[in-house]
């Protein structure tokens, strides 16, 4: 019995695919960088958003994750993806709850996840980023 | 002859060459790669070989009957004659640029264009990060004037085959620049970089498939800076390794917009510019780049970009 060309071609790949990505794990690349420090922060809160200037900050305390706000008051969340930062700029669709671990953030999108922050005083922030969705009920 | 597919062949120097780049960045740059990163990249490459396979039928059947309809007949025996294999490649690679550039410039062509810089990484893995859903779009039919003027479906599928090759060892930050002579004409590591930045300066310039003169002759060329760090990715990163979401995701919200709208917008979130909205609740990239000049004071020479003096999709300021 012959198996299709494309069927064989496909397993064919599949298995140079796993191969490769477990090499890529196997050599450690990537590594995990943090938001080391406020210059760190401000690069990865312009590249979220070109010119977002990071007037206050909370950062968690594994340096993974944090809240920064610009001087117009908008709020962003930036968070560890892989070996690089994504984040978001919360709107109305946001919301944030105080957990005994800290802070969750939920930016509104399902596939950009909550985000869970290590802060000390969390309360401020989730209050700040509720008022979002509030400020759109009005 | 007709069966001949360069891009099969080249599979094997694929794995090789990112077997390579791997070992290049354990020693040199680890952050280059990021393995769940790479796994994704490489999904999306068999994805797009079986998308190919099962939705490219109707892209062929329209090129064979187009092909009756030839301007000039170069015979039977087409693949004898010579002249025709380089310029067909070189009008190909024309061609190229311009479904590139409209890959960006109209958003139901980004929807499938946009899983290719759906990676924040640049490496050679990424060059596999092909889409699934090109099919799905009329990108197709830039290739029927040069059916039409008499080249041989296969042979411009053989041709779009190396072309695809050639752009594959572009994807690197292993290689800082070319001999000037080869940047001046051809596309390399250095202009591809440019292709693939979210810096405000980079956005939506160098669309060349393997000769930069495109870009050089329609405006569109932006030379890498050495003095700031290319972020790679897309404007709004996905922050998810999902592959399905990475494949759907601008189908996903482009229909979601389309479906929203008021009815008089409804084909303006098919057809403008990625980022358009008829409330100007978003930004497209020229407002991004606008803003970015006016705050750094930059680019008072890049007023009037090309993009605005040539827009493909026919818009003129965003509502």
């Amino acid at each position: 019995m012959s198996l299709p060309p494309l069927l064989v071609q496909t397993a064919g790949s599949l298995a140079a695919i796993l191969a490769l990505a477990g090499l890529a794990w196997w050599l450690k690349l990537g590594g995990a960088p943090t938001l080391a420090d406020e210059a760190a922060l401000q690069s990865a809160a312009d590249e979220v958003a070109d010119g977002f200037e990071v007037a206050d900050y909370a950062l968690s305390h594994d340096r993974t994750a944090a809240l920064v706000r610009d001087s117009q008051g908008r709020i962003m969340i930036i968070r560890r993806h892989g070996n690089r930062f994504a984040g978001r700029i919360l709107g109305t669709g946001a919301c944030a709850s105080v957990t005994d671990a800290g802070l969750s953030v939920d930016c509104g999108e399902r596939r950009f996840g909550p985000v869970h922050l290590d802060l000390d005083e969390p309360q401020a922030w989730a209050e700040a980023i509720n008022r979002l969705s509030e400020g759109s009920d009005a | 002859m007709l069966e001949f597919n360069p891009v099969q062949y080249a599979v094997p120097l694929f794995v090789i060459a990112v077997l390579a780049e791997m070992i290049w960045a354990k020693f040199r740059a680890p952050q280059a790669y990021e393995p769940k990163d790479t796994l994704v990249s490489l999904l999306f490459g068999l994805g797009s070989t079986v998308a190919g396979a099962l939705l490219g039928g109707f892209a062929v059947w329209a090129f064979f009957a187009a092909y009756e309809f030839r301007v000039f007949d170069m015979g039977p025996e087409w693949w004898a004659v010579w002249w025709a294999w380089p310029v067909c490649f070189i009008l190909d690679d024309l061609k190229y640029y311009w479904v590139h550039r409209a890959g960006h410039r109209i958003r139901w062509m980004w929807a499938a264009h946009v899983n290719h810089h759906s990676s924040q990484h640049y490496n050679l893995s990424t060059a596999l990060r092909q889409t699934w859903t090109g099919p799905l779009t009329f990108g197709f039919l830039f290739a029927v004037p040069l059916v039409l003027l008499g080249f041989h479906p296969v042979m411009i599928a053989i041709c779009g085959g190396f072309n695809l090759i050639y752009q594959f060892w572009i994807h690197t930050e292993a290689i800082k620049r070319m001999p000037r002579w080869f940047e001046a004409v051809m596309n390399t590591p250095s202009h591809h970089r440019v292709h693939h930045a979210t810096n405000p300066r980079y956005l939506d310039r160098n669309y060349a498939g393997v000769f930069i003169v495109w870009d050089k002759l329609f405006g569109t060329f932006t030379p890498e800076v050495d003095d700031e760090a290319i972020r790679y990715g897309i404007v709004k990163q996905l922050g998810s390794f999902n592959l399905l979401w990475a494949v759907f995701h601008e189908w996903v919200g482009m229909i979601s917009d389309i479906l929203r709208a008021p009815w008089r917008h409804k084909l303006s979130y098919l057809l403008r510019e990625p980022g358009w909205s008829h409330d100007g609740s978003r930004e497209t990239s020229d407002m991004i780049r606008a803003r970015w000049e006016q705050r750094t004071g930059r680019g008072a020479a890049l007023q009037n970009s090309v993009a605005d003096q040539n827009r493909i999709a026919g818009a003129q300021e965003a509502a």
